[in-house]
């Protein structure tokens, strides 16, 4: 009778045990974490939508104020359709490939505007056109979100890449084939380069 | 070998510490003045109107000055100290901040992630640049605050149709808060563990040769469960729902 019981006691013992170290292997953290990045990285598109969003009305703005904008108005149109055309699915946020793809349209995009934004200053009556300002605020509040929701994202998949990468939750995250994520770098074109200061001095 | 691992833990320790972080001020109520800018009696009058936003719309606006941003931009400091703060309900994220910073010149309208499309950046800046930053301009700094909160107020007031919808939801779910997993889970215990006993007792109780083994069912309560979410506390003081923030509003400069 007694041996009988113990057994049991002994079964459950390991159930509960085995279900313990499960859990603190990472079975279902690293999923959990791997979901919180994902939704993250929607808030990080979201954001770059948003302010794609923005241009067709900054073009319409400057379009009758800044004629001679026209060329880098063009430019920065363009660069709009290439940012938005490139999306990222939140299962190929393992792949450097594709975010260095994301990351280098939506820099272009961001360097136009800021060379537009940057020119515009040479036009008082643009300046003084209450939709105008209204909209630069709002160009620079989508670079803010953009910036906020960059941080968060790449907050979060460091957090699942370290749950990933270290012990004892590397065992769940190898049971489940998980693999790092890969953080937003924003590229700037020509920043492995040191810039040339001949004749600029 | 045991100094080693006392070593190794203390290292632990160490990178456990958080880094020294920013430091905001405490959220002493609705209007949290640590510049000093507010006289008491426009600051009462400010209480009584974000409280009523408040009550009519279950939507929370504070009102922050501070005397330094520690140098980071306002935007920055904005949302972070939105986020310590945790103004706005922690499901809506329905809060909002006014941030003034006197001594940098800086004025932010902060926006919650859910009161982004009520709030736009557009708006946040067309009140900024017609009510707040004339008035700052001129010196009158309290004169600007009450015109920017009368300015957000009015657009974060619902109609009182919709108004009362939320009212009436907030009562409901303030009663029917039912931890499901909690029931479920004492069903469970019942049927599988309180139930067998109690028919074992019962069916042994004809032959009770086998002496005292009469056990008393085991209570095990879960000491996992939390009750539901936590709300802002009613009596007394003032204090956030656990809104987030996500750099939605715009900033002015006088």
């Amino acid at each position: 009778m007694i041996p009988e019981g113990l057994a049991r006691i002994g079964r459950f013992a390991f159930a509960a045990l085995a279900a313990a170290s499960l859990a603190a292997c990472g079975i279902n953290s690293v999923p959990t974490a791997e979901e919180a990045a994902k939704a993250r990285w929607a808030d990080v598109q979201a954001a770059f939508q948003e302010r794609a969003n923005l241009v067709p009305n900054l073009a319409e703005v400057a379009r009758s104020a800044a004629e001679q904008e026209r060329e880098t108005l063009t430019e920065v149109v363009e660069a709009r359709s290439r940012a938005t055309s490139i999306q990222i699915n939140a299962e190929d946020l393992g792949d450097p490939a594709k975010m260095q793809q994301y990351a280098a349209a939506q820099s272009q995009l961001s360097q136009g505007l800021g060379r537009l934004l940057a020119n515009f200053e040479r036009y008082p009556e643009l300046k003084s056109i209450t939709n105008y300002q209204m909209l630069q605020s709002q160009l620079e509040g989508s670079e803010n979100k953009i910036r906020i929701a960059i941080r968060d994202y790449n907050e979060t998949v460091r957090d699942y890449n370290t749950r990933v990468r270290t012990f004892p939750e590397m065992i769940g995250a190898m049971i489940r084939g998980a693999e790092p994520l890969v953080p937003y770098q924003a590229v700037t074109p020509g920043a492995e380069v040191a810039p040339d200061l001949q004749g600029k001095l | 070998m045991l100094r080693g691992l006392l070593a190794f833990l203390l290292a632990g320790l160490a990178c456990a510490a958080p880094v020294a972080a920013q430091t905001f001020p405490e959220l002493s109520g609705r209007v949290t003045d640590d510049a000093n800018i507010v006289p008491p009696d426009a600051e009462a009058r400010l209480t009584q109107k974000l409280a009523a936003l408040e009550e009519q719309s279950q939507r929370q606006l504070v009102v922050a000055t501070v005397p330094d941003l520690q140098g980071y931009d306002i935007a920055d400091y904005g949302y972070r100290l939105g986020r310590e703060w945790g103004i706005g309900d922690d499901e809506r994220n329905d809060g909002a901040i006014l941030l003034v910073a006197p001594n940098e010149r800086k004025v932010r309208i902060e926006v919650g992630y859910g009161l982004e499309p009520v709030l736009t950046d557009g708006m946040s800046w067309l009140i900024i640049d017609r009510d707040i930053v004339p008035r700052f301009r001129d010196g009158d700094m309290p004169g600007g605050i009450e015109a920017g909160v009368d300015a957000i107020v009015e657009q974060l007031l619902l109609p009182p149709d919709e108004a009362q919808r939320i009212a009436a939801q907030a009562d409901e779910a303030s009663q029917e808060d039912i931890p499901w997993g909690l029931v479920i889970f004492l069903l469970l215990v019942f049927f599988f563990f309180v139930l067998p006993i109690i028919l074992a007792v019962a069916r042994g109780g004809k032959s009770r040769r086998y002496g005292g083994r009469r056990s008393s069912p085991i209570v095990w309560m879960p000491g996992g469960f939390s009750g539901g979410s936590s709300s802002s506390s009613s009596w007394g003081g003032f204090s956030g729902g656990g809104g987030s923030f996500g750099g939605g509003g715009a900033s002015g400069g006088w």
